[in-house]
């Protein structure tokens, strides 16, 4: 019932958004990305395999691996509404919205500023993803951390920032202070159990359900309300989660996030007609960025926390992933590698239900601005993962991976 | 009578290539000050053609950093970046906000009242510019070497100056001045309280 509500203030304020983008207080952009894929024998977790790549050998050949359109429609002074929809065709053709929220942001002549979000969105974690749409400038492949975020995490509430410029008080700090309180996302978590982290960069559009491999617990009676597969923004428990974060900024040579999360969700709770339980999911984000130079930045994120679902929390993981981004840009060009470990420990005592996985990951990626409007790029990445419960579903719980992509991508 | 005011027209325009030195209270070469000089007996002024001024954002940051116009002069705020920017004003002397938009310029803003003018952006808060409105024809910005050259007739004067590291920054500093030779100093009479700049490229606004 939450969710309905919550879908129809989106759609409102997505259409509202819409209509009015066609006036003049608007600011339209858009993305349009096709890539040929080179993808991996092993069967990709979009088409129920164990896959971590979003591709596969069945998806070779020219795919849209993304399509973006960003609007932002001032509708006074302080109050703005914002939209992205994406458009993909994997695993199957989908137009949706991945973020949708309205922005109060006044003009004050206080040294402080602050702002309110209100709607769908995502808490800032990350410094990996400051491109339109969420997307990344450096690799195209995100980190496990922030694929992650991108399919099971999003929040559907009100944030409140407020922030201490540094150049209003003519110091060389700045800093944020973010709370943000929201209902749904109560299944986050739920693939970290059963499928363990990925690198990709496929979002979860809002009402979009991610579905699993053949994973044999979840044909076990302790598991069978459980759907086959996540709606991760759903709302289940009726509990309100929360977040808070604080941004440090020194000039901007060095940026730092830390965040902590909560979806306070009740593990006991569950929707039965939809499959999905609330998961009291919570964890602690740390990112750091670092120019060396105005042309060579590095980039590290952390993340650790814990998961759990049931009545007697019989799902109950831990979860702890970084990564570390190298990037150098040389004139029109744009080099960027980075390592990713990846880890989820099975802390219940479910043993017909084995959650624990880990695997690292490299992925090196160069880009090419041609112009304005038109940038080449070409990717490559390799991983090796583990999972306990591959061997169930007669797979190698050990598997290796490689990927390469050949990108071209268009703006406006 | 028409001798007359031709002869007065002439002295009036006795304008020659005045070089001011601004040097700050270390005694040594002050960049980037704002000066403008006000006839104490007021003559007559070259007829100016209309200009329109400008304060471009560009790469997330006001181009220039420091405007000088003259009073009721008017300046656009062209925005040459891909993303939008909210640009506004506090200040006494001008108090407005502007939201502009990629590839869709606004109507210049008239500034009709001396003073400076402090401008920021409420989607990028470290960007920070001024205007500084000045009633006089014979304005500059000192370059590194602390100097500014004006054409400029011989005679009395009051100099004004405004730095951004005046700890008051809406204050100004003035004094009289003969201007009566080729070059003239001018020391400031207030230490200058050094700025922090942000400087930041196209990844920092999320």
């Amino acid at each position: 019932m939450n969710m309905m509500i919550t879908n129809h203030i989106l759609r409102a304020i997505t259409l509202f958004g819409v209509v009015v983008a066609f006036n003049v207080n608007a600011q339209v952009k858009g993305l349009v990305q096709v890539s040929a894929v080179k993808g991996d024998s092993q069967a990709s977790w979009q088409e129920r395999g164990v896959g971590l790549y979003r591709f596969d050998h069945n998806t070779d050949g020219l795919v849209l691996s993304q399509g973006v359109l960003d609007f932002r429609t001032d509708l006074s002074s302080a109050w703005s509404a914002h939209g992205v929809i994406n458009a993909y065709q994997d695993p199957e053709p989908t137009l949706g919205f991945t973020q949708a929220y309205l922005q109060y942001k006044p003009l004050t002549q206080s040294n402080y500023k602050w702002h309110v979000r209100v709607g769908g969105f995502y808490p800032l974690l990350s410094l990996e993803n400051p491109q339109i749409g969420w997307l990344s400038p450096y690799n195209y492949t995100n980190s496990a951390i922030n694929s992650w975020v991108g399919e099971e995490l999003r929040t559907l509430g009100v944030e409140a920032t407020i922030k201490r410029p540094g150049r209003r008080f003519n110091s060389a700090h700045s800093f944020s202070f973010i709370g943000a309180t929201f209902k749904g996302n109560d299944p986050a978590g739920t693939l970290l159990a059963w499928r363990g982290f990925a690198m990709h960069d496929r979002q979860t559009t809002f009402n979009e359900s991610i579905a699993f491999a053949p994973v044999t617990s979840l044909n076990t009676p302790q598991l069978q309300f459980q759907a086959n597969q996540v709606l991760p923004f759903e709302e289940v428990d009726g509990r309100y989660g929360y977040y808070a974060g604080i941004h440090w900024d020194y000039l901007k040579q060095s940026q730092f996030r830390f965040y902590y999360y909560d979806n306070n969700g009740d593990p006991s709770a569950i929707n039965y007609s939809t499959g999905q339980y609330a998961w009291d999911t919570r964890f602690s984000s740390a990112a750091w960025l670092y120019k060396f130079t105005a042309n060579t930045r590095l980039i590290a994120q952390a993340m650790s926390g814990s998961t759990a679902m049931g009545s007697r929390r019989g799902v109950d993981n831990r979860f702890y992933s970084h990564f570390v981004l190298l990037s150098h840009k040389m004139a029109q060009h744009r080099l960027s590698i980075r390592y990713d470990y990846f880890k989820v420990t099975d802390k219940d005592d479910w043993a017909f239900d084995p959650n624990a996985s880990h695997g690292e990951g490299i992925t090196a990626t160069w880009r090419y601005q041609l112009n304005s409007q038109w940038q080449l790029g070409v990717e490559g990445s390799a991983l090796r993962s583990q999972a306990d419960n591959r061997q169930s579903m007669g797979i190698s719980s050990h598997i290796s991976q490689q990927q390469i992509a050949l990108n071209a991508q268009w703006r406006f | 009578m028409k001798l007359l005011i031709t002869f007065a027209l002439l002295l009036a325009f006795n304008s020659q290539a005045v070089t001011l030195i601004v040097s700050n209270q270390n005694k040594q070469v002050q960049p980037n000050v704002v000066v403008w000089l006000q006839p104490t007996t007021p003559i007559a002024e070259p007829p100016k053609p209309e200009t329109t001024f400008v304060m471009e954002q560009k790469d997330r940051q006001f181009t220039p950093h420091i405007l000088v116009v003259e009073q009721n002069g008017k300046v656009d705020f062209p925005n040459a970046d891909s993303i939008m920017h909210h640009v506004y004003s506090f200040s006494k002397s001008k108090s407005f906000e502007l939201k502009l938009y990629r590839e869709q310029p606004q109507d210049p803003i008239i500034f009709d009242q001396t003073g400076v003018v402090e401008l920021g952006c409420n989607i990028h808060d470290w960007m920070l510019g001024y205007i500084v409105v000045v009633d006089s024809p014979y304005y500059g910005i000192t370059d590194q070497q602390g100097q500014l050259t004006l054409d400029i007739p011989q005679g009395d004067y009051t100099i004004n100056t405004w730095h951004e590291g005046f700890s008051d920054i809406s204050s100004t500093e003035s004094q009289a001045m003969a201007i009566n030779s080729a070059e003239v100093r001018y020391q400031l009479k207030q230490a200058l309280i050094p700025r922090v700049a942000i400087g930041v490229d196209e990844y920092d606004d999320y």
